[in-house]
């Protein structure tokens, strides 16, 4: 299913560094650099709250229209988002120029269908290793997520990349081995015991620069 | 209790926790972490008991990894003792925490166990933290 491309409005902006940076993020803005193509980078600007709902309704993960002042500027994929360590608050974002028909590589996330047996019937649990697949295909029909089928997932199974069906036109750019779900037996009764008990005595480690530190 | 195999020296300077975790500080295995809002030097006693609160609320199944190892010996001198005469002996470890580091982090329980497991590890640190689950990293 072809995703829909979503409309984000920017602001070009002529300033750039930290300073001017700072100055449009105190204001509820969030700078922004869209490169690609080979054309010389454009340094844009946009509203915070406006980007927030996108990446909060799942739409940043498209193919987004930019548009400035009524008129579309490029059509560009999301590339990195870069946030604040502790607010967690959008402190810059990068844009890829791309066509709409053009063959891309993105990062889709995966997202899991079903409930593993291994899980279910004999309380396996269920590990997700990667939370991405790089995939390769045409930038409009680029997947939100793609769902890997785990229903029939007994414990100690895995699947691999190379296992995951893919959507038409696509193809893994992921080797195909990386190991991307396990289910793998929980803890016995006892081993929660022993991990939830007093912890063991201290052990003294050993010092490599002793010798040296003797001497000195 | 977390302590390093083989350390390089005995005993080391004590340095500074200005700025922020500028690694480790997203989720990078669970779904759900513990993320330092406050610098501290965390001990291996305080994480081996969040570790210890965590795993007792989830039972079986799920997974907790720990991302924080106290690799830096901390000395202290003895009671009544008058300054000088060198530094302390070593008694304990520490990581040196800065805020924004992802401290645990927790997979394969349901959102309201993997929370409640995560609220009781934070009772047993020295700082604030704040729950941050794997939806509101992404995009």
């Amino acid at each position: 299913m072809p995703t829909k491309v979503h409309v984000l409005p920017v602001e070009l902006r002529e300033t750039t560094g930290t300073s001017s940076a700072s100055a449009l993020r105190a204001k509820g803005m969030v700078p922004a650099v869209l490169y690609g193509h080979g054309d010389a980078p454009r340094h844009l600007s946009m509203e915070g709250r406006a980007f927030e709902d996108l990446a909060a309704r799942h739409e940043a993960s498209g193919v987004l229209t930019l548009v400035h002042a009524g008129k579309t500027i490029d059509t560009a994929l999301l590339r990195a988002v870069q946030r604040h360590p502790v607010t967690r608050r959008v402190i810059h974002v990068d844009f890829q120029r791309v066509g709409l028909n053009e063959a891309v590589t993105a990062r889709v996330p995966i997202a899991t269908v079903g409930v593993a047996p291994g899980v279910k019937e004999f309380g396996g649990v269920m590990d997700l290793l990667s939370h991405h697949l790089e995939i390769e295909g045409p930038a409009d029909q680029l997947p939100e997520h793609i769902d890997i089928d785990v229903s029939e997932l007994g414990v100690h199974r895995h699947v691999s990349a190379g296992d995951v069906k893919l959507p038409k036109g696509f193809r893994l750019v992921t080797p195909p081995d990386t190991v991307l779900i396990t289910v793998e037996a929980s803890k016995t009764a006892r081993q929660v015991e022993e991990s939830a008990t007093a912890p063991q005595e201290q052990l003294e480690p050993e010092v490599l620069g002793q010798k040296s530190e003797s001497k000195a | 209790m977390l302590t390093p195999k083989r350390v390089k020296w005995r005993k080391v300077q004590r340095g500074r926790m200005t700025g922020r975790a500028t690694r480790g500080n997203s989720l990078t295995f669970g779904d759900f972490g513990l993320q330092a809002l406050e610098p501290c030097w965390m001990t291996n006693r305080q994480i081996e008991a969040a570790r210890i609160a965590m795993t007792r609320h989830i039972k079986r199944g799920g997974k907790v990894w720990i991302k924080v190892f106290p690799d830096k010996p901390a000395t202290k001198k003895p009671a009544e003792v008058r300054m000088g005469s060198g530094k302390g002996n070593p008694e304990f470890w520490v990581a040196v925490v800065r805020p924004g580091r992802v401290l645990f982090e927790l997979s394969g329980v349901a959102p309201d166990i993997a929370r409640e497991a995560l609220r009781l590890a934070a009772s047993k640190l020295p700082i604030g933290t704040k729950v941050v689950a794997r939806e509101e990293e992404t995009a």
